[in-house]
């Protein structure tokens, strides 16, 4: 019987909380739902969940193909509501939770006693802020208006600053 | 056209991408990587006269690209677009991909190895090769070529200056360092590409010398592996990949040369030995990472952290225990030395703690917030035997660092130590990068607060910007990869390392200035076997 309730809480769906995105290289589409709805939590809401969860994507083609797998891995476990139950107290995939069933789960792993769920909740948590901050939107909030256009004045010659 | 992008679309540069066929060429000397050892060593040897071919696998970015805009930047010119760890995620790894290598995005602080670690090198790494005094005349022209000198007081940004003056008033020992600029603008974006050429990276410097003396580039070109016969190297096996430097186009690079010269930095230089399977000697271990933990000072005044040269002061007062008195040691009793760092809106959210709105009203108070590290000098005790690079399956590198109980130790003193000199500065919160945030408002917070933190995987970040060992060069075959006398492979007589890789130890201070001068000495002594 708990092998039956456990395999099916393992089953359960993930749900859409933004809308399918095709052209993906890296995350599979369940794996893309799931950091979506990260992403929601976890960055300011002056950037979409989605353009970061296609920004992450992106950003992935670079690492190492195995790093790639352990990605959408990690997305599966924190998605699945068996060993979120285990861990967490939760019968419902994360992207079924309510917003602060899903804080909760996030300051879960943050807090876990096993170094591999701290580090998994920082490697999302990390990859979604590097990804939204680096999108203009979020920095009026900030202050922060770096200057453009300095290129023109770009020095020309290799030999420039050589002492005599 | 300008004279950088003559040389950047001279008949002697191939854009690996762009190549209609396979690639087989050949040359006197074969430089694998365009950074500090490579680039150096290629202008020697082209100077000196001989045949040179260099191979990048990164992109040939000039300073158009260079936008001050992570977007356009990070993933383009950091190794695996940025996000590179360690084995177990603890640390994040950055390190540079490009024509020009880390020098394009380095924060351009610039020190000659201590004479100390020469010495210690010399004592326990069986490195008899070179002295101190060899390498002093290497460091002055590369001083002169690279315009490198020292910051004045004045010209420091309100981020370093907190960090000065915080040491000042505790009585640590601070200076200002040299930087390689030349009218500096002061933009801050030293670690996306510098805007407008100031910073003298090997962009700029010494891959023009080496190209206008006659040396070629191929870049988009992966180094797969060395084909040995006997004891030399026959060819150098490449990749050719696509514009963005992702894909492989489908075509082959073959190299045949007299001498090969492994230059792909810490990391990737034993990871191409071991894809070579020239793992006969130490490959791959004792790879040093000085890392790194941070601590944010909030300020009453504007403090602009993104504005003015990223790192313009450093406080060593920390870096040799033996020599504090001994109420000021600590336990792990490992070393460290502090700094500042800029805040890039990418690269400091992800070190900033919490998420959601927490981390917003925290990343809200940029303005007034000095960021400052404490970066630990690895290698230098028994027990502190440093990481691993071992292949992942695709041959990619992967660095096993276990952090171990006496680094958390330092670390943990090294946190104090950062509170510490930022309420001396002024700070009137400190907030170290935990997640949770720990947070101090005074001098009496600090042991209670960090004392009862977790020191541990997972629980605060870790950095590493300066990637050394792994090929350590030494005269013991046993413990060495290479010969201290001229960086040649201990068995494989046409093979050569000149980069960070060579290390012994750490080095206690920014690796750029340590590397070009190594790279000079070695590259000259290569250049009289002709």
């Amino acid at each position: 019987m708990l092998l039956l309730g456990g395999g099916t809480l393992a089953l359960l769906p993930t749900k859409e909380v933004v809308a399918p995105e095709a052209d993906l290289a890296v995350l599979g589409a369940r794996a893309f739902q799931v950091l979506a709805a990260v992403a929601k939590r976890v960055v300011p809401d002056t950037v979409d969940a989605a353009t970061v969860a296609k920004g992450v994507d992106s950003l992935l083609r670079r690492a190492a193909p195995e790093a790639q797998a352990d990605f959408n891995k990690l997305l599966g476990l924190f998605e699945n509501a068996l060993p979120g139950l285990l861990f967490d107290g939760r019968a419902l995939p994360f992207t079924q939770l309510s917003p602060e069933s899903q804080d909760r789960v996030l300051r879960s792993w943050r807090d876990s006693r096993f170094a591999l769920r701290r580090s998994g909740y920082h490697a999302l948590r990390r990859i979604c802020l590097a990804t939204a901050y680096a999108d203009e939107a979020t920095w009026p909030a900030l202050g922060y208006s770096p200057p453009s256009g300095l290129n023109a004045a770009a020095y020309d010659d290799s030999k420039v600053g050589v002492s005599a | 056209m300008t004279k950088l992008a003559l040389v950047r679309a001279s008949p002697n540069v191939t854009d690996g991408s762009s190549a209609s066929g396979d690639l087989e060429l050949k040359a006197d000397v074969c430089i694998i990587g365009t950074g500090a050892g490579g680039a150096v060593t290629a202008a020697v040897l082209a100077e000196a006269g001989f045949d040179v071919l260099m191979i990048e696998e990164g992109g040939y970015y000039t300073s158009n690209d260079f936008t001050m805009r992570e977007r356009d930047t990070t993933p383009r010119l950091y190794q695996e677009g940025g996000t590179r760890t360690t084995k177990d995620l603890a640390i994040s790894i950055l390190q540079g991909k490009a024509v020009g290598g880390t020098t394009v995005v380095n924060w351009t602080t610039s020190f000659r190895t201590p004479e100390d670690v020469i010495q210690t090198w010399h004592d326990k790494h069986a490195v008899k090769g070179f002295a101190y005094a060899d390498l002093v005349p290497h460091w002055d022209a590369i001083e002169k070529r690279l315009a490198i000198a020292k910051v004045d007081v004045a010209s420091m940004n309100a981020n370093n200056r907190k960090l000065y003056d915080g040491c000042k008033a505790l009585g640590w020992e601070v200076d200002t360092l040299k930087r390689n600029v030349y009218a500096c603008l002061q933009t801050g974006f030293c670690g996306l590409g510098c805007p407008v050429n100031a910073k003298r990276s090997m962009l700029v410097t010494t891959i023009p010398d080496a190209i206008d003396a006659g040396a070629r580039l191929v870049f988009r070109v992966r180094a797969d592996r060395f084909v040995t016969k006997g004891n030399t190297v026959a060819t150098l096996e490449g990749t050719l990949l696509d514009g963005e430097g992702i894909k492989p186009t489908g075509k082959k690079l073959t190299v045949t040369a007299k001498r090969f010269v492994t230059s792909c930095g810490a990391l990737n230089s034993p990871a191409l030995f071991l894809r070579s399977g020239i793992d006969d000697a130490p490959v791959g271990v004792r790879t040093f990472l000085h890392p790194v933990i941070g601590s944010a000072g909030i300020y009453d005044e504007d403090i602009y952290p993104y504005r003015g040269a990223p790192q313009s002061a450093a406080s060593h007062h920390f870096a040799h225990p033996e020599g504090l008195a001994p109420s000021e040691r600590w336990e792990g009793g490992v070393g460290f030395f502090l700094e500042a760092v800029p805040w890039y809106p990418s690269l400091s959210s992800g070190a900033s703690p919490s998420f959601g709105a927490e981390h917003l009203a925290f990343v809200k108070r940029v303005k007034n917030t000095a960021t400052h590290i404490a970066l630990v000098i690895d290698g230098f005790h028994d027990d502190l035997a440093g990481g691993r690079v071992t292949l992942r399956p695709s041959g990619m590198p992967l660095l096993d660092y276990p952090i171990t109980e006496r680094l958390w130790s330092t670390f943990r003193f090294a946190q104090k130590k950062l509170a510490e000199m930022q309420l001396a500065s002024g700070a009137k919160e400190v907030f170290s990068l935990h997640d949770p945030a720990l947070h101090m408002t005074s001098k009496a917070d600090i042991d209670r607060v960090i004392d009862a933190a977790p020191f541990d995987v997972g629980r605060l970040p870790v950095f590493t910007a300066h990637q050394m060992g792994g090929l350590a060069m030494g005269d013991d075959p046993s413990r060495s990869v290479v010969r201290s006398e001229d960086l040649r492979h201990h068995r494989i007589e046409n093979l050569y390392v000149i980069d960070g890789s060579v290390f012994p130890t750490s080095l206690g201070v920014n690796p750029q200035e340590s590397i070009y001068g190594l790279a000079r000495l070695m590259a000259t002594r290569l250049a009289a076997r002709k």
